[in-house]
């Protein structure tokens, strides 16, 4: 056996028990292609396996002469010189449009808020990126409705209110001993003081405001 | 060609007087952006201006109808709902001349940590002004505001030129995503305090209780008092700007401020036992709600603020009870 078999067949079991590099695995299926002998042991390795594994034998029959035979058949596989052309123009595309991409990154690199002057991902949802390192979370069930269920993993309901009056949004909820009025004008009431603390010391003129007038109508809303 | 060759130096000299000509343009004092937050940080208590703006998060936008005048050491503000329920709100602050910590972090003033390290509002933010633009039909000045650190955030500033008011503020997410905006869309400055029509009768006036805040006193020193309460850690550059001892309800509350963010701490004693841990946002509020068992005495700590949520659970979990209250906080200038 040749150095070169003897390296395929070890790539071929190191394949099958899943372990096999991807510079095997492109060895492997080029070499598999005009290989019947590597071809038969890879489908034998296949039978075996899955007998192991208690499936059905299922590798008897081999359709890849006929697969083969039946993709020569379609015409559209034929390729056209058009055809080649139009392939390399589109790679081109693909690499002038990588070059955009990294020229616009660059762009981006010279400040994060530059892009800020056209600011359209307002009417999208703000994904959250943070992590959520927040506490053990507990919420009454019945603070639902005001509840943006987006985030809420125990709701069923995602994704359905993209566009949702303001509310007070929690990840989860587990227990139901609490009083869910309690909670939410114990939320209000900080909220209001936080915005006048905010309003008297961030010197951002009404903007606290704002955000309390948003936590207020929440409440309000229900 | 001998004519051109005669006229080059004239070229030449011609292209030197207009660049020396227009050189005191290009040197015309550009106002430092230190030098606009401080001025921003002036206008929005002292200048009489109503408008209309816009706060927007998440793809919810409200527009709102706003009066700010001063008049005899009163601040009012009049606040008028466009949409939405029917609402008006009126506020009355009593002490225009109260200057708070925030104020003099934002007018860039150093204030003592401890007796090793002073810490000012440039060691926390870069700041760069990026040109001019409109807002409002009004020029204003943009300024972009980045965190050094990860424990707040950032912000696109408009200012306007001429007075300095804040006419837009975008929050902005580490990741550069826009978490609020507010934006004026039009206003007047400068109108006389008669024509902004303050009811000055009206009873239902909110005055802001002035003990929810210190002032800063003759030797520009702000004194907050003692609590048993303190934060074992602080995101580097906030400091207490205010403390109220526990209510009639058992609340006890922190206020604390870079100069920019602001996060306030809510304990709870009476109240602690009802309420579940809560970690939730509203636009770009964050609120985290932790419980604390201390003594047989549960206690619900809450942060709430415009910080990323991993910086108000931090604080949060490092709220700690001491035996004997901490001796009362002051900050103090640099000389």
């Amino acid at each position: 056996m040749s150095d070169h078999k003897e390296r395929l067949e070890q790539s071929l079991s190191a394949l099958m028990d899943g372990e096999a590099t991807d510079i095997e695995m492109h060895r492997l299926l080029k070499e598999v292609s005009n290989d019947s002998e590597l071809r038969d042991k890879w489908k034998r390795y296949h039978m075996v396996s899955s007998a192991m594994k208690g499936d059905a034998a299922t590798g008897t029959i081999d359709y890849s002469a006929a697969i083969s035979a039946a993709i020569d058949q379609e015409p559209a596989h034929r390729q056209s010189r058009t055809a080649v052309f139009a392939g390399s123009a589109g790679r081109f595309a693909i690499a002038a449009s990588v070059a955009l991409v990294a020229v616009f990154g660059v762009q981006q690199l010279n400040s994060p808020l530059d892009s800020v002057g056209e600011i359209s991902e307002f009417a999208g949802v703000e994904q959250a990126t943070e992590e959520n390192t927040g506490p053990a979370i507990q919420f009454p069930s019945g603070f639902q409705p005001i509840i943006n269920a987006r985030t809420v993993s125990a709701g069923g309901n995602n994704k359905s209110s993209q566009y949702v009056t303001p509310v007070i949004e929690v990840r989860q909820q587990v227990n139901r001993k609490y009083s869910e009025a309690e909670v939410r004008a114990y939320m209000n009431d900080v909220m209001a003081k936080h915005s006048n603390n905010a309003a008297l010391n961030s010197n951002q003129g009404m903007l606290p405001f704002a955000r309390l007038n948003e936590a207020e109508a929440a409440a309000e809303k229900e | 060609m001998v004519l051109s060759r005669l006229l080059t130096p004239f070229k030449v000299a011609a292209l030197v007087a207009a660049f020396l000509l227009h050189g005191p343009l290009f040197a015309a004092p550009m106002e430092s952006a230190h030098d606009l937050m401080s001025k921003m940080a002036k206008a929005s208590r002292e200048l009489n201006y109503q408008g209309l703006f816009t706060y927007e998060y998440r793809g919810n936008l409200t527009s709102m109808k706003v009066a700010h005048g001063v008049d005899s050491g009163q601040t009012f503000e009049r606040l008028q709902h466009m949409d939405g329920l029917q609402r008006n709100d009126l506020r009355r602050t009593d002490n225009v001349d109260c200057l708070r910590t925030g104020d003099l972090l934002l007018r860039g003033s150093a204030y003592k940590i401890n007796d090793q390290s002073y810490a000012r509002l440039e060691d926390f933010y870069e700041f760069h002004i990026k040109g001019q633009g409109r807002i409002a039909n009004r020029q204003v000045v943009m300024v972009h505001v980045l965190p050094k650190d990860k424990y707040r955030y950032g912000y696109v500033v408009a200012i306007d030129k001429e007075s300095g008011l804040l006419l837009q503020s975008v929050l902005m997410s580490h990741s550069g995503k826009p978490l609020e905006r507010f934006q004026f869309v039009d206003i007047t400055i400068g109108v006389p305090f008669a024509e902004l029509e303050f009811d000055l009768d009206a009873s239902d006036f909110a005055s802001v209780a002035l003990d929810q805040s210190n002032c800063i006193d003759d030797k520009y020193q702000i004194t907050t008092t003692a609590s048993n309460w303190s934060a074992q850690w602080l995101p580097p550059g906030f400091v207490m700007a205010s403390h109220q001892v526990a209510d009639s309800n058992g609340q006890e509350s922190m206020m604390y401020t870079d100069g920019l963010a602001v996060f306030s701490v809510f304990i709870d004693s009476d109240q602690g036992r009802s309420l579940p841990a809560i970690d939730a946002n509203l636009g770009a509020t964050v609120a985290v709600l932790t419980k604390a068992d201390i003594n047989n005495q549960e206690y619900a700590i809450c942060v709430v603020g415009e910080i990323p949520r991993a910086t108000a659970s931090q604080i949060a979990s490092a709220i700690s009870l001491a035996p004997s209250p901490a001796p009362s906080t002051s900050i103090s200038p640099l000389p």
